[in-house]
């Protein structure tokens, strides 16, 4: 991909600077952000126990005190309010509405110029301290997950004595579920996402730079209430949280609901900008087929999180107001269903799982073509792969709801739209069978992941297509064969592929070199153990072991041993890549600015890459996986230069 | 001799780019911001159609049948159309090089669309039933609600386009932030639109045939195959 120069320098008249540049973000950061939260917080917790409990009395059909809910639910809400107040997130619009539009320095300021370290605990808008943001916070999540999911093993796994009471055990269900889910959905597209698409298309930013931080910040803000709900009894419900459990769970049910719709406004947000960004902000010459396809996956993604993502708000909100202020939209004695909860909440979380798996996918491609230095198997087979699964994805929610008994008649036309998703996702795995068809790989971790995650897809895309199966989901939809089933799309697709696409990219985020011997240990002991983990779950799922139980027969012991070692040899495997990860971006030597010799222009920029990402806007003259296609622009000697050198008359 | 008046188009004072540039990508952002409001709009319809198609448990409607008065859904739904339909007539003006008149546009919009938005609060907290009576009167509050806060939200917007506009912001050189509001105004104005027509136009359930909750029985088809012996 060649690049030339295209640089104009314009003075831009400036309007007024009102005081120094930046204004109140000056002063802000994370610290005035939590005082602002906790204080906003003990503020509404304060005036809510005095006005909001008395008057909330007791929920005549769930018997369950309503003011309680209320004022927790306020606290929460006060939580996030104060602490986007306090980290600046009001201070854009409020200066847009008076007309205090930003100069150039203050945008400058916003974006982190000269500020060091301390620019990754602000509202700061530059889109790569944006990236390297979600990547810490997405490690914190899976730290949290995985420790959580260490506690499920273990509970499982100490078959002759009871670790936990049941309620914790459900609680921790339910926290690991939602923890996960929500770190896997931002695991590719927050930290790679935001950090390399716009260097990748050529862009100097992202379309929307506050809106970038504002997305951030708000996941931030999302978090706390989550965690703080194990302590309140918990999400006792899996992470679906269906009703009627939901509205007679205890408090710590709140803290979910107010993170989901916090959550999905990030969420909405965060695909806003990246669409735009991809479709608006190209570099000249970057014509639609020249698009990386890691772009083009992550706009797949993005369309599908904000189409479908506030259908998962809005049950959140309406199950909220059912606790809060006694609604009827799923209790059935005052005219709710609790069907429509699981239309809602489904329409969203089928499509979630393409949300997390597509720009794994993607960034697969990306690795593939660099260390098989070979074209992208059929660029337009990919993107057709992608189109398919964003229209495919919106119609097989209901194969979640089989055996719920809502509308049985539609069971066969959605078993038939669920196994012909596999259609378009089949492309995906085809793309990237045929680019490594008859290559020679340069082995290298993220390469060597690469194997690693289409066998974890294969496995399981083919157990899901047993699941879409109206007659085998009869038999199978609540035993532990499920719970493998989906660990290996998410995990075993989504989160190794994430671990292959960050030890790519990790050099240009970090300016640093990634230890692959550390990180290849701790990738392939967490792959076997993934194997043992989840295998042996499909056994005992197989002979018909319940998912989300405590106790269960003695005929499933030696499956959930194995399982159990299984997942501790997973736990290792993680804290040593974390390790390399640590140790790399602490100690490891500096990186250069293309280690991998990519073609794709993220990497023909210095590392670490400056604030505004290009000295000159590139012009884009050629395909980004033109690995050994001649570049028509490439300057060549003249033929007589050429005939003296090897001698012709 | 011949003149040529060439508009020179301004620059984004924080990328340097001309502002159609920046307008085109603001243009593709609201849509999407739509596109995800639509959503969550549709959301709350498909809860109302649903419940009030189904009728569970006998208990849709409101206490004594006293579902709300239709008159005050299509005041809020005039306002709101009144309060789009002036900023598109002031931005209309603009492009016309009349700033003057976007101004007085924007606030007249402001004012319209902040009576409409009180009279969404007090059509709110005079409902002849509480957020506790039923299916419909749970879903005819959140659709209110739902209205209230689009309304909230473009009168915080036509109140900032009055504001730039006379700060010079908003110009016919550079009238893209005026009509981003008017779009988002108007799609403001339909969601509040398709409230009002589910409000007042499905209020009796047809289902008048559902079994309390408790009180269920396989149909008697059902039942005969399930036992067949019997």
């Amino acid at each position: 991909m060649s690049t030339a120069t295209v640089h104009e320098h314009v003075d831009v008249p400036q309007p007024p600077q009102h005081g120094r540049p930046g204004g109140y973000l000056r002063r802000a950061s994370i610290l005035t952000g939590l005082v602002g939260g906790i204080g906003l917080a003990l503020v509404v917790y304060w005036v809510g126990s005095l006005w909001l409990v008395p008057w909330g009395t007791t929920n005549a059909v769930t018997n369950l005190q309503v003011g309680a809910d209320a004022l927790w639910a306020a606290t929460f809400a006060g939580w996030v309010i104060g602490f986007m107040a306090g980290i600046g997130a009001f201070a854009g619009p409020i200066r847009w509405a008076l007309g205090r539009d930003l100069t150039h320095a203050d945008a400058e300021y916003l974006a982190g110029r000269d500020q060091g370290k301390w620019r990754y605990w602000r509202y700061t808008t530059d889109h790569k301290v944006v990236g390297v943001q979600y990547l810490v916070m997405t490690l914190i999540l899976f730290g949290v997950g995985g420790f959580l999911a260490m506690l499920i093993r273990t509970e499982l796994g100490v078959t002759w004595a009871e670790v936990f009471s049941p309620d914790f055990y459900n609680s921790i269900i339910g926290t690991h579920g939602i923890v996960m889910i929500i770190a896997m959905i931002i695991a590719i597209t927050g930290p790679l996402g935001n950090f390399v698409v716009p260097i990748m298309i050529g862009a100097r930013d992202m379309a929307f730079p506050r809106l970038n931080a504002l997305s951030f910040w708000l996941l931030f803000a999302a978090v706390p209430p989550l965690i703080a709900s194990l302590f309140m009894g918990g999400i006792r419900d899996g992470w679906s949280v269906y009703q009627p459990l939901s509205a007679q769970a205890p408090t710590g049910g709140v803290g979910y609901q107010i993170t989901i719709i916090t959550f999905a406004i990030s969420t909405g947000i965060a695909s806003v900008n990246l669409i735009t960004t991809t479709v608006k902000m190209r570099a000249r010459g970057m014509t639609w087929n020249r698009v990386p396809v890691f772009a083009i996956g992550i706009i797949a993604s993005s369309v599908m999180g904000l189409i479908w993502f506030p259908m998962f708000q809005y049950s959140q909100i309406m199950s909220l107001s059912d606790r809060m202020i006694s609604t009827s939209f799923f209790n059935p004695l005052g005219g709710g269903s609790v069907w429509l909860y699981e239309n809602l909440f489904w329409l969203l979380g089928h499509p979630e799982v393409y949300v997390i798996v597509v720009p794994a996918t993607a960034a697969l491609m990306e690795i593939v073509v660099v260390f098989m230095r070979k074209p992208l198997f059929s660029y337009k087979i990919a993107v057709a792969g992608f189109a398919g699964i964003v229209g495919i994805s919106s119609i097989v929610w209901v194969h979640h709801m089989y055996m719920t008994g809502w509308a049985p008649s539609t069971n066969y036309p959605f078993m038939l739209s669920t196994e012909m998703i596999s259609i378009p996702f089949g492309f995906l795995v085809l793309v990237l069978l045929g680019t490594i068809w008859r290559g020679k790989a340069w082995a290298r971790l993220p390469m060597l992941a690469v194997y690693a995650v289409i066998w974890n897809k294969v496995v399981g895309g083919i157990t899901g297509v047993y699941l879409s199966d109206t007659p085998v989901d009869q038999y199978m939809h609540g035993s532990m064969f499920v719970v493998a089933h989906f660990h290996f799309m998410l995990m075993g697709a989504g989160l190794f592929g994430a671990m292959a696409a960050i030890s790519f990219w990790f050099p240009k985020m970090t300016a640093r070199t990634f230890d692959e011997r550390i990180g290849s240990i701790g990738f392939w002991t967490a792959f076997i153990g993934f194997q043992v983990t989840f295998f042996s779950m499909f056994v005992a799922g197989l002979q018909g072991q319940p998912r989300r139980v405590l106790q269960f027969d003695g005929a499933f012991n030696v499956s959930n041993w194995i399982s159990t070692i299984g997942a501790y040899v997973i736990g290792i495997g993680m804290l040593i890549f974390l390790a390399a990860i640590i140790v790399s971006w602490r100690r490891g030597p500096a990186a250069p600015a293309n280690p991998w010799g990519s073609k794709s222009l993220e990497w023909q920029v210095e590392t670490p890459v400056p604030l505004e990402n290009f000295p000159v806007l590139p012009v884009v003259t050629s395909d980004p996986y033109d690995y050994g296609v001649p570049d028509p622009y490439e300057v060549k000697e003249p033929a007589e230069a050429e005939d003296a050198k090897v001698g012709a008359p | 001799m011949t003149s040529t008046h060439e508009v020179i188009e301004p620059r984004s004072a924080t990328t340097g780019e001309p502002v159609s540039v920046v307008a085109r990508r603001n243009h593709l952002g609201v849509w999407l911001c739509i596109a995800s409001d639509i959503a969550g709009t549709v959301s709350l319809l498909v809860a109302y159609s649903y419940l009030w198609s189904l009728n569970v448990n006998q208990a849709w409607a409101p206490p004594k049948n006293a579902f709300a008065s239709p008159l005050p859904f299509w005041l809020i739904t005039l306002g709101a159309v009144i309060g789009a339909l002036l900023l598109w007539w002031g931005l209309r003006s603009l492009r016309a090089g009349r700033s003057s008149t976007m101004a007085a546009a924007a606030g007249l919009a402001s004012v319209v669309l902040l009576a409409t938005f009180v009279g969404q609060i007090v059509q709110l907290s005079t409902f002849p039933f509480g957020p506790p009576d039923g299916a419909y009167a749970s879903a005819t509050f959140w659709l209110c609600i739902s209205a209230a806060f689009h309304l909230a939200m473009v009168v915080f917007l036509a109140m900032a386009i009055l504001g730039r506009t006379r700060a010079g912001l908003v110009s016919t050189a550079n009238p893209s932030h005026a009509h981003l509001v008017a779009i988002y105004t108007t799609w403001a104005a339909i969601s509040i639109a398709l409230g009002a027509i589910f409000a007042t136009v499905m209020t009796t359930s047809p289902n008048d045939q559902s079994p309390p909750v408790g009180e269920f029985q396989q149909p008697p088809a059902a039942a005969a195959s399930a036992n067949p012996g019997s």
